[in-house]
This record gives C-alpha cells, structure tokens and sequence, in this order.
C-alpha cells in the first residue's frame, strides 16, 4: 500500500475516534474512555518492554503517580497544571528507578519493577494516614468524560507516533540491538545504560499522564485504587496478547480483553480475575520458548551422559542463570496474522 | 615504530586467582601481534581488559598516547577498539544487515541514518557477505557467523582489533581463506591482536608473537624464537618433555 493510503485511513480512523462521544451512549463513552486508557498504556509499555525485553510490573506506579499527583494538587492549581506537575514527577522517577534497576536483567528487573509498585502504594497510604490523616481524596473539577477521552485519544494518538519515529531512528535500531544481545549492542557502540533509560523515561511519562487524566473519571482516589497492582498485570498480558514486536501489535490484544473484562464485569463481576488468568495461562502456553523451551531442554538433558553432582552450588548456579537471563517474548495475535500474510505473499 | 596501543602492566585478579600478572604489551599500526598460551593462560582475559568488558585491577590501557583504562567498552569502541568473541556472539532475532547497520551508526565515524544501510553494505560486501544480508544468525554457516561478527567489528571502524580464536573450527582452506582476511586488515594498517592455536596462521601473519602461562608473559619475539623458546614449550607440553 502507498504511504499516502495508509496515512489517510489512519487519520479518517483518527477523526472518527475523535468523533465517538457524540456518536454513543454514556454507556459507550465509559468504555471507550477505559479502551483509550489501556490502548494508550499498552502501548507506552511496549515501546520500552517490547523492544528492551525489559518486562515492567511498574506500569500502576506511574499510573498512580499521574493520578494521585491531580488528586493532591487540584485544588491548588489549574488541572492542566497538575498534568505538567505529574509528567514532570512521572520524568524524575523514571531516570531514578532507571538508573538504578536497569542494570539487573532477566526475572530480577520484573520483581524489582513491582516491589518498587507496591513500595510506593505502601507509602502513601502511612504518609496520608500519619501526616494528612485522610485515606482519600476526591477530584471533582469541571472535566467532562468527553475531555478525559479526547485527551486519552490524543495520548494514544502521541504514543503512537512516537513508537512510529523510534522504529525509524537509530535510537530504534539501539534499541532492538540491545533487546536481543546487550554484550553485542556495547560492542557497536551503542550507550547502552543512557539508550535504555531514555526509553524507560519516555514510555513513563506517558503512563503518568494517562493516570493524571483518568484522575477526574475516579472522583474519588485512594492509593490502594490509584496504585492497584492489576493494571500492571493486565498491561503485560494485553501486549503479550497481541504481540509486541510490531506497533500495532498491543491495539489486537487490548480491544479483545476490554470488550471481554465489559461483558464479564456486567454479568459476572467476579469471574474477570479468572478469565485473567486463563488467558495469561493461554498466552504461557503458545510461548514459543517459555515451557515448551523448558521442557524441550530437559527431555535434551535425560539424553545426555551423567554428570557428577555439583552440591548445593549447581541448582544455585543454575538458578541464577535462570532468574538473568533474558525474559521471550511471545508474538501473539500480530505474529499469527504476519506469518499468514507471509504465506499468502509467496 | 608508534605504538597504536601501549599495555602496561595490566593486572587482573579474580578472587585468589591472578587471570593477568603484569602484563605490558604494544602494537602498530599494520602489525599483527599474535597471543599465544595454553588454554586458561590469561589470553581471553587480558581481550576482555583491552576491550573495557572488566576493568583492571593495575595497570593502564594507552590508545594514541590517550588513557583509556577507565572508559567503559562502547566508549572504547568509538575511540577505535573493538574485537570478536571466541564464540560467535550475535544478536539471533536481527538480520546481519541490522546489526552492521548499528555498528555504522554508532562506531567512530557515526554516518547519517539514512547513509548508514549502503555503508553496511559496503563492510557486508568486503566480506563477502552480501548475498547473506537479510539471514539471521541461525541461517548461516559457522565461517559465516565468523564473518559476520568481523563485519560487525569493522563497520565501527576499529584502528585496533581484538580477534580472539576467529579462526579457530574452521576447514584448512576456511582458514586460508580468513588469513587472507586478516592480512588483508593489517595492509589497511589496522593493529591487530589475534588470539590463536593455530600455529601455521601464527607463523604466517604474525610479525611479533606474546606468549602466556599462568597470566604472566613468559616470551616476547619473533614467531620461530617464540616458538622455540624453551619456557614456551615447556608450558604447553609440561616439564618431562622439555
């Protein structure tokens, strides 16, 4: 397809998305406002994870970070103030928490990015009950769901394009040389440390400011809400879902899990957590090299000749070399669709 | 003759072991100094010291007279080292073109993003590689691999280059075909370092050969003296047979 085709369907998608709150119910606004949030999320994620293979559980810590700064500061400035506040916030603590976890690789980075979650929920729950005595705060400013939605469309629309401009640069291609061999990436020069904060610090400031902008959908914040751990969980197994090797591949796993979490959550509230899971099992079990790879190198090992025991050293030493070595990715809904179009082009 | 690279008295120690004892080498331009030594003598480790993967306990790194002991690695490979590793070590998800590619834009003479595939092409194409661009690790032969990981090293433009065992596991007529190679490299008056058990492809390229046991440089000198020498024999074949 030209590139001119492409560029028009897009922005006539763009215009009719823009278009959708006078087009539906407050029904149809609620979701679309919650699709935008997790399309926006997810992809943010992605740019960093899907590329860096850095798996982060701290997606609900710059989610709560964005909402709770609006929550704390709205009643002291103008909410777009707030919003610059929060992505100031979002900015610094990315480029602390990427300097100092960015070094640790493998299953040891994914602990940390959720320890790091739960730290700051934890902490604002004794800082409000021991020094402000409230556990919540309401956000009640004059910002309809039509603004939280365009402002979410427009955040996606932004991350989008930011992804689009990443995979054309060098620093993209750093990127993906860092993803698949960081010893290789050193070795052609790249800043490997400063190429992976800088990454992490982007895709931060955007989850920041999708929590700053879903802060007045709440009305009312608690840190257990703001920082809730499930956001984290339900943005890795939606990018893994679709795919993340490709831009688009997140937009195919977050429309199928919302539209399922809707018809979930209005008939059988508590079954979503299940399902959840399921589909994370479902996700797990196509992994091309996660249990499939485990099992494989084990059926190899039965094969092999008797090694002498090594003690308590060998399963600690194999240990390690588990827990570092790189987390792979899965190509989900994305990779299917690439390998069928691949075999229709031959 | 100007040293391009001057080591002095490089020191590493891992725990109680002493990897490198010391150890004080230089090379030119257009000189291909050989390393040779037993198996676990201190050859890998001291690449790994000139390259910047770990830094020295004593001793300094010197590139053109600048001190480049504290550099990180990717710092160095701007500043014009860079090296192969004893086994291959590729990205395996990127075509080979991505990854020269990378190593155009980011080596020492950095080129325009969209200048950067032609000059991957042109490092792909001095080897004989071009034909394999769009391959991924897993489709190429072993000799293959090999080259690519050269490419990968030349496209940063290195005026030192570290090759540890590049021509090791390969066929005869593979291995004559990479000293030509190699040769070729240091005609272009690039400093060479070639860790190698390949006593022929020693003989052949090297001017100046260092010999190690135990991470100390127990000989320095011509091929044949080397070779000949009475210490050098005696590490790798033990004290009965010397």
């Amino acid at each position: 397809m030209p590139a001119s085709i492409i560029v028009a369907t897009l922005a006539a998608l763009t215009a009719m998305l823009a278009a959708t709150p006078w087009l539906v119910s407050d029904y149809g606004l609620g979701f679309m406002i919650n699709l935008m949030c997790y399309l926006a999320l997810t992809v943010a994620w992605a740019l960093f994870s899907g590329t860096t293979r850095y798996v982060s559980l701290a997606t609900s810590a710059f989610f709560g970070l964005g909402a709770y700064t609006v929550a704390m500061l709205i009643h002291a400035m103008p909410i777009f103030a707030t919003f610059a506040v929060a992505a100031a916030l979002g900015a610094l603590a990315a480029l602390l928490v990427g300097l100092v976890t960015l070094r640790i690789s493998g299953m040891f980075f994914v602990i940390f990015s959720f320890g790091l979650s739960e730290m700051i929920r934890q902490l604002l729950v004794w800082w409000e009950i021991n020094k402000t005595h409230t556990l919540g705060r309401y956000v009640f400013v004059p910002f309809s769901n039509t603004m939280i939605y365009e402002h979410l469309l427009g955040l996606t629309v932004l991350v989008f394009l930011v992804g689009w401009l990443v995979g054309r640069s060098r620093f993209g291609l750093a990127l993906l040389v860092i993803g698949d061999d960081e010893v290789v990436a050193r070795q052609v020069g790249i800043n490997v440390p400063l190429t992976k904060v800088v990454m992490f610090i982007i895709s931060s400031i955007f989850m920041t400011l999708v929590g700053a902008v879903m802060a007045p959908r709440f009305g009312y914040l608690t840190p257990n809400f703001a920082f809730n751990p499930l956001i984290s969980f339900q943005v890795v197994i939606m990018a893994l879902l679709g795919g993340m090797h490709r831009l688009w591949g997140p937009v195919l796993g977050v429309i199928p899990m919302i539209v399922l979490s809707e018809l979930l959550q209005v008939r059988f509230p508590f079954w979503y957590s299940v399902l959840l899971g399921l589909v994370f099992m479902v996700i797990v079990y196509f992994l091309p090299r996660g249990v499939t790879g485990l099992l494989e190198s084990g059926w190899a090992r039965l094969g092999q000749p008797i090694m002498l025991p090594r003690g308590f050293t060998g399963p600690l030493v194999d240990a390690w070399a588990w827990l570092s070595r790189p987390v792979s990715l899965p190509r989900g809904i994305a990779g299917l669709i690439e390998d069928a179009w691949k075999r229709l082009a031959r | 003759m100007n040293a391009v690279l001057k080591v002095d008295g490089l020191t590493k120690r891992f725990g109680g072991l002493i990897a490198v004892n010391d150890v004080s080498l230089s090379v030119s331009a257009g000189e291909v100094l050989g390393l040779i030594g037993p198996n676990g003598s201190g050859k890998t480790t001291l690449l790994n010291l000139i390259a910047g993967a770990i830094r020295p306990d004593a001793g300094s790194i010197c590139l053109d007279g600048e001190d480049v002991t504290r550099l990180p690695d990717y710092v160095r490979v701007r500043r014009r080292i860079n090296r192969t590793f004893q086994l291959v070590r590729m990205p395996a998800n990127l075509p080979v073109i991505a990854i020269v590619k990378a190593g155009v834009l980011f080596g020492a003479e950095p080129s325009r993003y969209r200048d950067a595939v032609y000059e991957a092409a042109g490092v792909l194409g001095e080897l004989n590689l071009l034909l394999k661009a769009d391959r991924r690790l897993d489709q190429l032969t072993y000799i293959e691999q090999k080259r690519v990981e050269l490419a990968r090293a030349l496209a940063t433009r290195p005026r030192v280059l570290l090759l540890d065992e590049w021509l090791s596991g390969l066929s005869p007529s593979e291995v004559d075909g990479g000293m030509s190679v190699v040769w070729s490299l240091a005609a272009q008056g690039m400093a060479v370092i070639l860790v190698e058990h390949i006593m022929t492809a020693v003989r052949a390229l090297c001017g100046r050969v260092v010999a190690m046991n135990a991470g100390v440089k127990i000989a320095e000198g011509a091929p044949a003296d080397v070779l000949g020498d009475s210490e050098v024999i005696r590490a790798y074949l033990g004290d009965d047979d010397a």
